[in-house]
């Protein structure tokens, strides 16, 4: 395995974890999503609860040299509530599926925040001065006798502690029956997809109480569904243009200047399987469970059970590159078919927008999560811990022993905790920051800084 | 020899479910395939019927979990169209042949190739019965797995008539509603029935030494599989009407009165009289097969019972 060491890599340190410390894991904490902002100054996750807490990074002239700042909470508010379907007699999950932020136009901030059925605009503004010196109220709000006031004053400005609002603006609701499983901001910053099991649909960040459908994967009977939509994404620069993948490992490429409806793509991404691993699970283990392009959208890499893999969007038979995750599992398909971990959806990302590097990283179970650097070809395993939280010491590398003998310090495939998964992990878009989720707590690492 | 098959086939259980799924041609291999393969189906099975959570399940994952299934029954019905016939050279024993009289009349009346009882080898040792895929495929299908056919053939003892009377009038009833029934479908509703189970048992005792070892083993197999093939017909009921229904359909709330799983406990023994009835109202409009208004369902009933006590794990 990579260790630490060589000239550009990187080596990893702890710097905090958020969220409660005792093994109890209440089921409204559990993140469900994990996202930095265009700057990285702030970092929000969204829960099963509904809630979106946001972090915001220290200034860099508040913090010692030796650590880039901190992150703290920033604002926390109650994005979704759980809802009833009373047609269906169902409940709908109030549960974060995804955020996305906007870019910044001005002092406050906006996301998008989704969960099965709803995406809302919210607006985070910060509120530091308050003005004072009402004429007719007073400090507290009541209203004062009019009779009383004998001189006029302007009410001034004044600071006051920092209040942050999450406000929400846009609610875009009823456009989806099945459950939406991605948002994705056009780069028009006008426009954004929002993806569910069958059908993407288009929406203007204005106008809530339209959306028009561009992918519709619906059967006519639905017998015959046997593939669904897993995820889709925006191309980072062609507006025209976005992907979506689906449950039988395939990528489609769809250009919306060809037609109202993309049912049609202009692109198939699809590896023929390997004949050498065919298994009852196939089919499953293919399933796409994240898309993300490269920043420069020349590449976009995709994560199914098993591995993570680049394609290059001028090829269409086979991706370019493919990182095994935890191939030790293959051997244990039954295992997890049973115990529904073959149906957990891994997230995948991209190192920050640094032109030299490319590493993807993506996680796995046991806390572990994975990085693998394009370049040097090498990967590493890593350990999403308390036990490692001595910030500024490098974490160690952590190994998994398929089979044989066990040696010291790895961790033998039977042993591993199959409950505690990395599902999200995000990369701060310009430094060495990581943000890595396990089920109810969120760690962020830095680089060694010297 | 008995422990040394025996162990064979639960070392092979062992690997085949957590190893690389061997190739369905492969030899020995064949059982673990089978057996791997039944007991992801039965793991499908439990989890669409099994799951209901107070919000919409996954569509993936259903969708997911229905291919499997279908994937399966898709094998399964190709290997029980393939079911060649047999006819074995040696002569067995004459107890032998009486005993596997009784089988003999279902499968004739089942086939649709000439009227011959299909006919397995049977003094070979043990491995290599197991070792021909296509008797492997029979094993696991028809649970009487090694048939004697000697030439001059012998009434069926009187007192196994009735058995074999009512077992075939159900027989009947399945290909009625099932104009072309696969040799599997018909084999496995044919296992659904007790009666099967009693030819096992009674075959199990009168054998010659050389087949003991296969037949328990075979008996071994069937009752140590959860759910058994008898899920395996009316599947292809369920699953239709569980994607109409159910799944994919608006939700008609009356389905949610029928679930049998919504609870753990004490749901189970109320819910089987009820449910296979309410299975039946729904079962009308919804099935894929011409059924005439007055088809009589009591194979359905049985059958449905049979699953329902399964699927509740009663």
């Amino acid at each position: 395995f990579l260790g630490a060491g060589g000239g550009n890599d990187i080596q990893w340190c702890f710097s905090q974890v958020k969220g409660a410390v005792d093994d109890d894991v209440a089921e409204a904490d559990i993140i469900s999503t994990v996202e930095f902002n265009h700057s990285g100054e702030l970092l929000a996750t969204g829960d099963k609860g509904g809630r979106v807490v946001i972090f915001q990074q220290e200034q860099e002239n508040k913090t010692p040299s030796h650590s880039r700042g901190e992150y703290n909470v920033y604002s926390t508010f109650q994005s979704h509530e759980p809802e009833f379907d009373y047609l269906k007699s169902l409940e709908i999950e109030e549960k974060i599926n995804k955020i996305r932020w906007l870019p910044q136009k001005n002092a406050a901030q906006f996301l998008l925040s989704t969960n099965d059925k709803t995406i809302k605009l919210w607006k985070i503004s910060e509120r530091d001065k308050r003005p004072e010196g009402y004429n007719l109220k007073e400090e507290d709000g009541r209203y004062r006798d009019p009779t009383t006031v004998t001189t006029l004053r302007v009410p001034v400005f004044r600071p006051m502690d920092l209040m942050v609002e999450a406000s929400p603006r846009r609610i875009f609701a009823n456009a989806h029956t099945y459950h939406i499983n991605s948002i994705s901001i056009n780069s028009d910053y006008e426009t954004y997809l929002s993806a569910d099991d069958l059908r993407i649909n288009l929406w203007h960040l204005e106008i809530t109480d339209r959306s028009f459908n561009i992918v519709d994967i619906k059967p006519a009977n639905m017998e015959e569904l046997t593939e669904v939509i897993t995820a889709a994404e925006f191309h980072p620069n062609s507006c025209n243009t976005f992907v979506y993948s689906s449950s039988k490992g395939t990528i489609r490429l769809c250009d919306m200047r060809a037609s109202a409806l993309c049912d049609r793509h202009s692109k198939l991404f699809e590896e023929p399987e390997d004949p050498s691993n065919r298994s009852f699970f196939s089919e499953i283990i293919s399933s796409i469970s994240d898309v993300k392009f490269s920043h420069s959208g020349r590449y976009m890499m995709t994560r199914d059970y098993l591995s993570v893999k680049i394609w290059d969007l001028n090829m269409e038979n086979r991706p370019v590159e493919t990182y095994q995750v935890h191939e030790y599992l293959r051997s244990k398909l039954c295992s997890l078919y049973e115990n529904d971990c073959i149906f957990d959806k891994f997230e995948c990302c991209w190192n920050g927008s640094d032109r030299q590097v490319y590493i993807v990283m993506t996680g796995s179970y046991n806390n572990f999560f994975r990085m693998f650097d394009r370049n040097t070809k090498r990967d590493i395993t890593l350990e999403a811990s308390r036990e490692n939280n001595k910030p500024r010491t490098v974490l160690k590398p952590r190994k998994v022993c398929a089979s044989g003998k066990r040696k010291k310090d790895e961790i033998s495939v039977d042993s591993l905790d199959f409950n505690k998964k990395i599902l999200h992990t995000a990369w701060h878009p310009k430094e060495n920051i990581i943000a890595v989720a396990t089920t109810n707590n969120l760690y962020i690492f830095q680089d060694k800084m010297n | 020899m008995l422990g040394k098959g025996g162990k064979r086939k639960f070392d092979e259980h062992e690997d085949g479910l957590e190893g690389k799924v061997v190739s369905p041609t492969d030899g020995p291999s064949k059982v673990s395939y089978t057996l791997q393969r039944q007991t992801i189906f039965n793991i499908s099975l439990m989890k669409l019927y099994n799951h209901r959570p107070l919000t919409e399940p996954s569509l993936q994952k259903t969708v997911l979990i229905n291919n499997m299934l279908r994937r399966i029954q898709e094998e399964l019905k190709q290997e029980g169209s393939l079911r060649p016939v047999f006819v074995t050279a040696s002569q067995p024993a004459d107890p032998l042949s009486d005993n596997f009289r009784e089988a003999q009349p279902a499968f004739s009346h089942l086939a649709s190739q000439p009227l011959l009882p299909t006919d397995f080898v049977s003094t070979t040792p043990l491995e290599s019965c197991l070792t021909p895929a296509s008797l492997l495929e029979d094993d696991t299908f028809c649970t009487s797995p090694t048939v004697q056919h000697d030439g001059p053939t012998k009434p069926p003892p009187p007192a196994l008539q009735p058995v074999k009377d009512s077992f075939s009038s159900a027989l009947d009833e399945i290909e009625e509603l099932c104009p072309a029934p696969t040799s599997a479908e018909a084999v496995a509703a044919e296992t659904a029935a007790d009666d099967s189970k009693d030819h096992h048992s009674e075959s199990n005792v009168q054998k010659p030494e050389g087949l003991p070892e296969s037949r328990t083993a075979e008996s071994k197999l069937m009752d140590s599989l959860p759910g058994n093939f008898e899920i395996t017909t009316s599947t292809g009921f369920l699953t239709d009407l569980t994607l109409d229904d159910i799944l994919f359909a608006d939700i008609d709330t009356s389905m949610y009165d029928f679930d049998p799983c919504t609870s753990a406990t004490g749901a189970a023994s109320k819910m089987a009289p009820v449910s296979a009835d309410e299975l039946l109202k729904t079962l009308a409009p919804y099935s894929s097969q011409p059924v005439t208004p007055n088809q009589p369902f009591k194979m359905d009933l049985t059958e449905l019972d049979h699953i329902m006590e399964v699927l509740v794990g009663s």
